[in-house]
């Protein structure tokens, strides 16, 4: 797409149109990029009809985009698991605001004339007048070709007769000619079929041609490209990119969006604090002025529902991420993490110079989910909520097993070229060959016979393979979706925005992650089984927060299945940082990643932690920003601190210099931030090599920092499955091993650990085992679920034939029970499971009739 | 009917690219009508490339039907029409 706009730039064409095939993904980008060059952006589609022809349709203007989006959705949404087409009624019903073009080669025109079928042709170009009126033109589309220009002439005068102007228009495909051989290696990978075998008519001529080439190409019939620069001027679709969309919520008679927030969030304060203190108060004041200001109040209360209804519902749930900087969130009861104790900034999460809608995500119970999900659509309306789409593109290995197959290149070649590039994109390939120790040694790369073969890989990068679905992310809409995006079916069955989380985002639509989190899942089972066992109700949020066991534990590794703590790397951290406090917890998830540890952050706080070091600041004005940390910038937040308390930054100034410096910079853009960074500073009374030093560990740290408030978040989580490991161990286990697969380990791990904490394991009894590991008499009842080959049906007839008594023989086992025959060989009778009486093995089986 | 050269030929164009001469078997023929031109796609996976071609009637001592063709910066005759 940025050749196409930078070729088109280049030739000064003054529009250019953007026609995906029964899509709209790439529009919304096409639409900011073309704008940034000056070039009008043309939006449309080219559609499937009904009847297999393409049609071309073009937004005049808003409405027209509305009518495609509305036609696409339908388009989509009638056709599940096959190709989507619109059929004529849905054409006529969503025509306003469009121009429609004849269409390629595949479009009706053209193939009746073709065909020599003049009376059928006449037919449909009746029908589309019908429904376009003026806004219908017949396109024509020329290539070279041995006969003369190929496919036109005979539409040209069909046209005329009828009465219809024709537009010039090209099937552009690539900017520059040479590319025509990516084109068709994508086509033959989207076939899957070698590119040899490619059918049908090849051709080079789908580049972006220059107004002399298309002049040239028509110049029998000049008025085809006047009538092209007509179109063009009539398209004039403004995207209202930045206006928000928020669902709409409704309010108590008398109130505002922003009153109702704010009574909420000061009673919600009360609640938590006991009493509001004006610092409080003022963080709070200025927080939802901040939301109001932004127009983002509906929002919060959307989510705050969402949490409202299902915490009702006993759904465990909570916001991760710089949510958590928030104190309107932690008020609302969205987050567990309180800002004012762990001084979390709110600028981390929203200011005033940020204008994208917030992002609020949500760990909720995994077995849940889908709860908290049809609550949603109930209150919002299936027609206003779907999943976000997501474009996967190719990378390294992608692109080369997709492209070496398609050019047949021996499967060999490919896995050797292919080891050990997991993480690298296609076009890092060759540059990274010769320094990548993983490349160096690797003498595919080096081989002559496939230099080519690895520039069509490099070719490819980037390009997108196919939509699926956003985890966890929904969109909700502030009336009816499909009027602003189209939509359509995943392969998983799920309705998906054609548009990534990013360009959703851009046409002010509200995003809500819910994510399915295990470890709510195993907090909550494991509190129901303490419930079930001891009869005793633990309320978490009562819990000390710095249990002397609990960190004994950590301390000492023993940590398996505990969230966020359990892996080699964290264990041995743990034993390195000797924790003792909540804090340490924060740090020890902040630290333990391959950016700091790379970058041995912790070989320089670890020393200071335990006074081996001394605690030393480039500057007393960085003390009030890094003192938590002993002098060493761990999280985001300390970006803005520094930033802020070093170079006078404002606090939301600071949150944009820190994004800056996250993301991909050249270094101009760098040089240019280094310079500012400075000057700001001196004026600050700080020296021009101190500021120097501080924006070099700013640097560097930008590309690891942590949210401290996501930190903290999983802090709270990661505490809490520690102590209840502690203190309830068989609880615990039972529920970690009813959760599987989760966490690090395979479930034989767990179940050592857990024995190692005391717990007997017993083995699993029909008469006494569950569909998931229970606690009995301080033991752990293996799942019935573990025995190989029990359907869901199966246990779930044992289950409800037990619930009349148990089981006294395999008599009455059998005929009450759905069992899968192969289970029943001698193997699995003679478990001890199958031992329901005092009655001998042997006897047992040969007293009943064979049963496998 | 037509007949199959492949033989190198030079080729004057004028400053619209357009040819005006070629220059076969050191015979002079000038180009009286640009019939047809169209590039055909190579197989490229065979490490062939693309080539340019132009159909033309050019007189030498009569006028007949020629297809070039331009192979990298080279050009050639590929074929002859009765």
């Amino acid at each position: 797409m940025d050749r196409l706009l930078e070729k088109a730039k280049a030739l000064n064409m003054p529009a250019l149109a953007i026609t995906d095939h029964n899509r709209l993904t790439g529009a919304i980008r096409f639409y900011e990029k073309a704008k940034v060059l000056g070039i009008k952006p043309i939006v449309g589609t080219e559609i499937d009809l009904e009847d297999g022809y393409h049609l071309t349709l073009l937004c005049k203007n808003m409405r027209g985009y509305t009518s495609l989006c509305r036609l696409l959705t339908e388009a989509h949404m009638t056709n599940k698991g096959k190709q989507p087409c619109v059929p004529k009624e849905v054409l006529g019903k969503f025509s306003a605001g469009l121009i429609a073009l004849s269409g390629c080669s595949k479009g009706k025109l053209p193939t009746l004339i073709g065909k020599g079928k003049t009376e059928q042709a006449k037919k449909a170009a009746c029908l589309y007048r019908e429904i376009f009126g003026y806004n219908f033109f017949v396109e024509l589309i020329r290539y070279p070709s041995r006969d003369g220009l190929s496919g036109s002439r005979g539409l040209a005068i069909f046209a005329k007769e009828e009465g219809i102007p024709v537009v010039a228009t090209n099937n552009v495909h690539y900017a520059a000619m040479k590319e025509y051989k990516v084109k068709e290696l994508l086509n033959a990978i989207d076939q899957n079929i070698p590119v040899s075998q490619l059918p049908g008519y090849r051709t080079v001529e789908q580049y972006l041609k220059s107004p002399k080439e298309m002049t040239r190409l028509f110049k029998d019939i000049p008025e085809a490209i006047s009538m092209t620069e007509e179109v063009a001027s009539r398209c004039n679709l403004e995207l209202d990119i930045g206006k928000l969309h928020f669902p709409k919520f409704e309010v108590p008679q008398g109130e505002t969006q922003h009153s109702y927030l704010s009574k909420l969030a000061l009673a919600g304060a009360s609640r938590k604090y006991g009493s509001v203190t004006p610092k409080i108060r003022n963080r709070l004041e200025k927080e939802l002025e901040t939301i109001k200001k932004l127009g983002f109040c509906g929002y919060f209360l959307a989510v705050w529902d969402i949490v409202r209804w299902a915490k009702k519902r006993g759904i465990r749930c909570q916001a991760r991420g710089s949510a958590a900087d928030s104190l309107v969130v932690y008020a609302l009861d969205i987050s567990t993490v309180d800002p004012i104790q762990y001084d979390l900034l709110f600028e981390r999460f929203m200011h005033p110079l940020r204008r994208e809608p917030p992002d609020i995500d949500l760990d909720i119970d995994r077995r849940r989910r889908d709860e908290v999900r049809d609550y949603i659509y109930q209150k919002y309306g299936a027609g206003n909520i779907a999943c976000v789409g997501t474009i996967n593109t190719y990378r390294a290995r992608g692109a080369i097993r997709d492209a070496g197959k398609a050019l047949q290149i021996p499967k060999e070649i490919i896995e050797e070229a292919c080891k050990g590039i997991h993480y690298l994109s296609a076009s890092q390939l060759l540059e990274y060959a010769d320094s990548l120790p993983e490349l160096k040694k690797n003498t595919v790369y080096k081989s002559p016979e496939l230099k080519k073969f690895f520039e069509l890989c490099v070719a490819i990068d980037g390009f997108p393979k196919h939509l699926s679905v956003h985890l966890g992310g929904l969109l909700i809409g502030d009336g009816r979706l499909s009027d602003l995006v189209p939509l359509e079916w995943s392969s998983g069955g799920d309705i998906i925005s054609q548009y990534d989380k990013d360009d959703v985002e851009k046409l002010g639509l509200v995003k809500i992650d819910l994510l399915s989190l295990p470890t709510l899942t195993v907090i909550g089972n494991t509190l129901s089984n303490i419930k079930k066992n001891r009869g005793i109700d633990v309320d978490l949020d009562k819990i000390p927060k710095n249990d002397r066991e609990a960190f004994a534990m950590l301390r000492d590794g023993k940590t398996i299945g505990i969230f966020q703590l359990e892996s080699p790397a964290q264990r041995e951290m743990a034993g390195r940082l000797l924790p003792n406090r909540f804090e340490d917890i924060i740090v020890s998830i902040s630290l333990v990643r391959p950016g700091p540890l790379k970058s041995s952050m912790d070989k320089v706080y670890l020393p200071r932690r335990h006074g081996r070091e001394p605690i030393t600041y480039l500057h007393p004005k960085l003390q009030n920003a890094l003192s938590e940390t002993l002098g060493v910038i761990l999280y985001q937040e300390q970006v803005l601190k520094v930033a802020h308390d070093l170079a006078g930054m404002s606090y939301a100034e600071a949150d944009g210099f820190r994004r800056a410096m996250t993301h991909d910079r050249t270094e101009e853009e760098m040089e240019k931030m280094r310079d500012s960074f400075i000057s700001c500073s001196r004026k600050n009374g700080v020296s021009r090599k101190i500021a120097e030093k501080v924006f070099e560990q700013l640097a560097a740290f930008a590309a690891y920092g942590f949210c401290k408030a996501h930190a903290v978040a999983y802090a709270v989580l990661a505490y809490q499955t520690l102590w209840l490991k502690g203190h309830y161990p068989a609880e615990f286990f039972a529920a970690v091993l009813s959760n599987q697969p989760m966490g690090y380990y395979p479930p034989r791990v767990l179940v050592a650990d857990a024995k190692r904490f005391g717990v007997e394991i017993l083995p699993p009894d029909i008469n006494n085992s569950f569909d998931c590991y229970t606690v009995e008499n301080g033991a752990i009842r293996v799942s019935l679920k573990q025995l190989k080959g029990v359907s869901e049906e199966a246990l779930e007839s044992i289950l409800s034939a037990r619930a009349d008594g148990k089981f006294t023989s395999l008599r009455d086992f059998v005929p009450l029970t759905i069992f899968p025959l192969r289970f029943t060989n001698l193997g699995s009778c003679k478990s001890s499971s199958f031992l329901l009486s005092r009655e001998s093995r042997a006897p047992t089986l040969t007293r009943f009739p064979s049963v496998g | 009917m037509s007949k199959l050269i492949g033989e190198p030929i030079k080729v004057h164009q004028n400053e619209d690219s357009m040819i005006t001469a070629f220059i076969w078997r050191k015979r002079l023929y000038r180009v009286e009508e640009v019939l047809s031109w169209w590039r055909e796609p190579s197989e490229w996976w065979r490490g062939k490339v693309m080539r340019l071609f132009v159909r033309v009637t050019a007189k030498n001592s009569s006028i007949g039907t020629y297809e070039l063709y331009k192979l990298g910066e080279e050009w050639f005759l590929h074929r002859v029409f009765d």
